[in-house]
């Protein structure tokens, strides 16, 4: 089962509330998908400047495996705050560890809620679907 | 060698639509291949194409400065679909656009490749040509700081001779994948000495030859019936609208 402290975006990205902020990543079953296993697959990954402001499912950056070129949704809208910067030169954090030190980017929302995403749950139930 | 059947449960064999876009401008090329991927609605489509004039297109991720062969082609474009860049010309291009969830492109990135290269794989055995998955060991052809796709290689490109013969990157998008695939008929100065298909087709007309043994196999191995047809009316507006990006300064330059 994957974190039930966070929701989840279909397309692999998840968003946990941080105190006022909140935190953007993407999911194991993403990394597996773009790396296979191999966490040196993951090469490049673009992702907004601090100030920009996101809209809902608008996509706010792009991650390069040796093989493919995926879009980063946005879950909720808001105003980027931070960025971590560890993995934009080292993506083996992310391929490591996407649920904490892979973190992505942290969000000022514009509204706290969250009932448009999936639960851990429907997450779940999303990833089954796909590996049929 | 058993091949993974893509044959749905219930045995029918889904139609796909095939687009031939022959000495096609680079921006019309990229941008119908970008229009398809953002239309949730777009019926399965394998596009074939070429270029005029031919078009030295980068990776999505690379850096302008990192590729030196700019300057000595007839048009520049950055793709959407990463990896390293290829000088079109004397080459055959594909694309296939389908849902994320669809047979060929369910799991992880490295298996659809590698259901893609065995068809292809096949298809060029019809020819004589003895291709292989490149494996772990490198190629002849590799070469350091060119920027070039042929001069990487990675263990699931399709290789013959030593060689890399087809370039191949993907673009994921809101449930959607763009596989691009490009089939090397000869070399270029840019690339030098790759594997290319030049001596195995006739010729005076390659493409007439590679072509219809290629969807033959793509309709073997992936279960599927091609019909030929044409992009439609709002495709080729949408193609014009996202096509200028494409040669953009801006798109070009943006790293």
């Amino acid at each position: 089962m994957r974190p039930d402290d966070r929701h989840y975006l279909p397309s692999h990205e998840w968003v946990k509330t941080d105190g006022d902020t909140v935190v953007f990543g993407i999911t194991d079953f993403a990394v597996e998908e773009l790396s296979h296993g191999n966490e040196d697959d993951l090469v490049y990954c673009d992702l907004p400047e601090p100030g920009r402001k996101l809209t809902q499912g608008e996509t706010f950056g792009e991650i390069e495996s040796v093989k493919a070129v995926a879009d980063l949704n946005s879950p909720v809208a808001g105003e980027v705050v931070e960025i971590n910067k560890t993995i934009e030169d080292h993506l083996q954090v992310l391929a490591k560890d996407p649920w904490d030190k892979g973190w992505l980017i942290r969000v000022k929302p514009d509204d706290a809620s969250m009932s448009h995403l999936l639960d851990a749950e429907g997450y779940e139930a999303s990833v089954g679907e796909a590996d049929e | 060698m058993t091949r993974p059947s893509l044959r749905s449960d219930s045995g029918t064999v889904e139609t796909w639509r095939l687009i031939e876009s022959w000495d096609a401008a680079p921006e019309f090329n990229m941008g119908l291949d970008e229009a398809l991927l953002d239309d949730p609605e777009a019926p399965p489509t394998l596009r074939l194409y070429t270029w005029s004039p031919d078009t030295l297109s980068l990776g999505y991720f690379q850096k302008w400065a990192d590729v030196p062969g700019t300057g000595s082609v007839g048009a520049v474009v950055r793709r959407i679909t990463g990896g390293g860049a290829i000088h079109h010309t004397q080459e055959l291009t594909f694309s296939i656009v389908l849902p994320q969830s669809h047979a060929l492109f369910r799991g992880p990135v490295p298996l659809s490749y590698g259901r893609i290269h065995e068809a292809l794989i096949t298809a060029l055995a019809g020819f004589g040509v003895e291709a292989s998955l490149a494996g772990q060991a490198g190629l002849l052809s590799d070469r350091e700081q060119t920027g070039m796709c042929f001069h990487e290689s990675t263990p699931l490109d399709v290789a013959w001779g030593a060689r890399k013969g087809v370039g191949s990157a993907q673009r994921r998008r809101r449930g959607r994948v763009l596989h691009h695939g490009s089939i090397k008929l000869g070399s270029t100065p840019l690339e030098g000495d790759i594997a290319t298909l030049e001596g195995y087709l006739p010729g005076d007309n390659p493409i007439g030859a590679l072509a219809p043994a290629l969807l033959r196999e793509i309709e073997t191995s992936f279960a599927v019936h091609l019909e030929r047809s044409e992009a439609t009316a709002s495709e080729r507006s949408a193609a014009q609208r996202l096509g200028g990006r494409y040669a953009s300064r801006s798109f070009l330059r943006r790293r």
